[in-house]
């Protein structure tokens, strides 16, 4: 119990901490929303007369509050719920910005996420098994495809598959010409969104299984060597039986404390995926925000970031308990 | 037992996974067949910069307003091309004229307009949007807007309006007053409904794309080709590229550096209509605080003269830019007021001997390393420009060259944009590649009086303080001449009293060189020339064609037809 205890207390205090730094970190970055807002426009090529300088000043204007009342009714409205309003998507709430893009990350992302965490585990079992023979290759063969940018990667998909092939749309969660009117609980738009979310999942696995399947191999060399495995092969089991439930289910525990971090990171979303594909998401909310010094936004997604992150972390602590008993007790 | 539970449930997860692993392949064919073939739609696919998630807010006062809702839904008194010297097309308004010292401007408007609504369109929603509080007519200096009668305005102000005659006429969005009279703070209001005048109203807004179909209380409604407008969100400009090339999208204005990878597919024209100057902004005035030998005229007279324009169109900007007059009009357009036709075209090639002999008769000696300098210290300039705006990190590039070949040390390197805004807001620098805004009508006044305007204009301010808001005069360039000229300019409406205004100016600032000319930047559109027609074409520019652009999109929309 004493166990548990402590790590409650040692993750209230770090959740208190990286909310605190969430707060002061946006406001030690250079710039002011308002000049960048005006510099777009005029980027753009927009006329900018003096009346919309006048309105962005008026509404972006800066807070001229002390930096201790700021924080403070930084805790007050986010104990309530309250995210505050993004100024480049200006007025929609904070929340609801994160609400409408979290269900495609976690989604697209989740099960890209989980499906390389699977493909990199059975493989690399594999490979650690039929060490020495032609499988052997697998691993050069993905560490290349992970070691490759991840954004050219997906240009190349793009290119070949959605342009040069016509196999896949070019960009979206879905079709927003077949459904101008968003989203809709139909079978139809549910084989649209799985079209479109091939070739994102596609990147995500391609560049992320490598190192599953890297680790795993390795993993599983050093436990072929251990004395139960060759206990269990002179015992005469089967090796399919030795395999999967000696050999592998040891070799895979270093890998389930890594997967969960990378769970806990998938509601980052992928930024360099969703910028590609205009795919709507979480790490796109975050890109903008920054680039616009839009505070809101930017601390509403850090936040989520920082709790799931966090949670992951702490389910994982309960759960490595469980499956690796050596955690739990001091021995 | 328990070793048995678990080895089920591990099953049961890795086959659940297959079975997502195989939906999600089995379902893909199927649905991206569905989306092709869709080519010859009835709706027109708008790219207007929008990057997703597209919020509704069709307010024209707000920020981040949606394209749709300039021109195509809300729309001014009148339309002007900003390609030509031509007079204004009516859009609500039917004519203007102003009194003889230019302070009122009595305004008619077409009759029998009515709004998206069906409310009747009268002069007195005109009188109410230019005394609305959104418009900040106290700014503007406005005494009184009033409906004489149903169709006519008399607009009075405080000072002459010569030359705020677009912002006023056709930069002023009408509004309906039966809707905003009731709205307490314009800033926030997000007009999700908008009540409009313009061909459009709005059907449907999501995160990734909003909708606009045929208004059908709009005055020309029975001749309006394009009845639907879909604008969708886009967040990389390679993602637009590629589906103009697929033939999903009739209209983007974007920059692609090898149009014809878009226009292969035999669906896709484009035209290139060259609008703001690209120039090198220099803190050219010591008096104000300037530092730097580029303070000095005839370093800048010389670095004007070692540029070589041809080469940077070509290798920086890959021969799309328009070629710059130092006078920076906008020529053939604003030609009629270019005073001396040899000022029509900065040089274009490098004349490294002419820079040298300039820079010899102010008193600066080459130095062993062929550098010029003045009492042992080599002129050394820094050029900055923004990381990551990669055509002007290659012209600068290029510029450091061709200076070094004319003796001049020039050493450029990028800066992060908010070093590049903070730099040229309170004029610590000495050289940086930066914009000038291009003027929306046929007259070169509104650069004049914002960025070489000095103290007296009111354009700039000394080093260390920030130009004041509205003005661009980062080079600091403070000329008495200039300021009277720009006066006497503002409060005439006579063609020979302006023109001699703007010879003083330009014979003063071709010599000052406050900002160095380098080229046009180019402005490339790129629509669908095989479903629609109607579009402004090299032969024919009749409006700004870019589909971001203001008033002008709503504008070439109402010419669009579709084919067959």
């Amino acid at each position: 119990m004493k166990f548990y205890a402590r790590r409650i207390g040692f993750y209230i205090i770090t959740l208190w901490t990286t909310i605190s730094l969430n707060f002061l970190l946006p406001r030690l970055m250079p710039g002011d929303p308002a000049d960048i807002m005006i510099a777009k426009l005029q980027r753009n090529g927009g006329e900018i007369s003096e009346t919309t300088i006048r309105n962005i000043k008026l509404l972006l204007g800066s807070d001229e509050s002390s930096m201790w009342e700021q924080y403070l009714g930084y805790w007050g409205r986010m104990l309530q719920g309250d995210l505050g309003i993004s100024v480049t998507k200006y007025p929609t709430p904070v929340s609801e910005l994160i609400g409408q893009a979290l269900p495609w990350t976690i989604i697209l992302v989740g099960v890209a996420t989980v499906i390389s965490f699977i493909l990199g585990i059975a493989l690399g079992a594999w490979a650690g098994w039929k060490r020495g023979t032609w499988v052997d290759h697998l691993i050069p063969a993905t560490t290349i495809l992970q070691s490759i940018p991840y954004f050219w990667l997906a240009l190349v998909l793009v290119a070949v598959f959605a342009v040069g092939l016509g196999a896949f749309p070019i960009i979206g969660g879905y079709s927003v010409f077949d459904f101008p009117r968003g989203p809709e609980w139909t079978w139809a738009f549910f084989t649209d969104a799985v079209a479109h979310a091939f070739l994102p999942a596609l990147t995500i696995v391609l560049s992320s299984v490598g190192g599953w399947l890297f680790g795993m191999r390795n993993m599983m060399v050093s436990t072929m060597a251990e004395d139960y495995v060759t206990t269990a092969e002179a015992k005469g089991l089967r090796p399919r039986r030795i395999l999967t439930m000696y050999a592998a289910r040891n070799a895979a525990i270093p890998s389930i404390a890594g997967f969960a971090i990378t769970l806990g990171f998938v509601v980052a979303g992928s930024i360099v995926m969703e910028q590609v594909f205009t795919y709507p998401g979480i790490g796109k909310l975050m890109f903008q925000a920054v680039q616009n010094s839009d505070y809101a936004l930017m601390q509403g997604v850090f936040l989520v970031i920082t709790i799931t992150v966090l949670a992951a972390n702490f389910v994982m602590d309960l759960v490595y308990g469980y499956i690796d008993p050596r955690a739990r007790h001091n021995v | 037992m328990i070793r048995n539970g678990k080895r089920r449930a591990a099953v049961t997860a890795i086959a659940g996974a297959s079975v997502l692993a195989l939906g999600l392949t089995a379902c893909s064919g199927g649905g991206a067949e569905e989306g092709d073939g869709d080519g010859a739609a009835s709706s027109l696919r708008v790219w207007a910069g929008s990057q997703t998630p597209i919020t509704a807010n069709f307010n024209p006062f707000a920020p981040t307003v949606l394209h749709g809702a300039l021109g195509p839904i809300l729309e001014p008194l009148f339309f002007f091309n900003k390609l030509a010297d031509e007079p204004a097309d009516g859009m609500i308004g039917e004519s203007y004229e102003f009194n003889e010292d230019g302070t009122v401007i009595t305004v008619k408007i077409k009759p029998d307009l009515t709004w998206s609504d069906g409310e009747p369109l009268t002069a007195e929603d005109v009188a109410f949007t230019f005394s609305y509080e959104g418009n900040n007519p106290e700014g503007q200096g406005l005494v009184s807007a009033e409906a004489t009668d149903d169709t006519t305005v008399v607009l009075t102000y405080g000072s002459p309006q010569f030359t705020t005659e677009w912002q006023r006429m056709g930069g002023t969005w009408i509004l309906p007053a039966h809707v905003w009279s009731e709205v307490d703070d314009f800033a926030n209001f997000t007009n999700e409904e908008p009540v409009g005048s313009g061909a459009y109203v709005v059907d449907s807004v999501t995160s990734e794309s909003y909708t606009l179909v045929a208004n059908e209380n709009f005055r020309d409604a029975a001749d309006l080709g394009v009845k639907t407008v879909q604008y969708i969100a886009i967040d990389a400009n390679q993602s637009a590229q590629d589906l103009l090339a697929a033939g999903e999208l009739d209209w983007a204005g974007m920059f692609i550096p090898n149009p014809d990878s878009v226009t292969a597919n035999g669906q896709v024209d484009w035209v290139n209509t060259p609008q703001d100057p690209t120039v090198l902004y220099t803190c050219s005035n010591a008096e104000l605080g300037c530092t730097g030998e580029q303070t000095d005229v005839a370093v800048r007279q010389a670095l004007n003269l070692a540029i070589d324009r041809e080469t940077i169109k070509e290798k920086a900007f890959v021969g799309l830019t328009g070629d710059i007059s130092p006078t920076y009009a906008l020529l053939p357009r604003d030609e009629k007021w270019v005073a001396d036709s040899a000022n029509e075209v900065s040089p274009q090639t490098a004349d490294a001997a002419a820079a040298g002999a300039i820079l010899e008769a102010a008193g600066y000696t080459k130095d062993a390393d062929g550098f010029y300098g003045k009492d042992g210290a080599p002129i050394e300039l820094d050029l900055t420009s923004v990381d990551g705006w990669t055509d002007y990190n290659d012209a600068a590039k290029l510029i450091a060259e061709q200076a070094a070949a004319a003796g001049i040390k020039i050493n450029a390197s990028t800066v992060q944009w908010q070093e590049f805004s903070d730099s040229r807001q309170t004029g610590q620098y000495e050289l940086i590649m930066g914009g000038m805004i291009g003027t929306t009508v046929a007259d070169p006044f509104q650069i004049y009086r914002d960025w070489v305007g000095g103290t007296a204009t009111q354009s700039t301010n000394p080093v260390g303080e920030e130009v004041p808001a509205g003005r661009w005069n980062f080079s600091r360039y403070d000329n008495p001449t200039v300021d009277a000229a720009i006066a006497a300019a503002e409060a005439t409406d006579d063609e020979a009293a302006k023109m001699a205004a703007y010879t003083t100016i330009q014979t003063e600032i071709v010599r000052d060189l406050p900002y160095i000319p380098l080229v046009i930047n180019a402005t490339q559109t790129f629509y669908n020339t095989k479903d629609f027609t109607g579009w402004p074409t090299e032969e024919d520019l009749y409006a700004f064609p870019p589909s971001w652009g203001s008033v002008a999109s709503g504008y070439i929309l109402q010419q669009l037809k579709p084919v067959g």
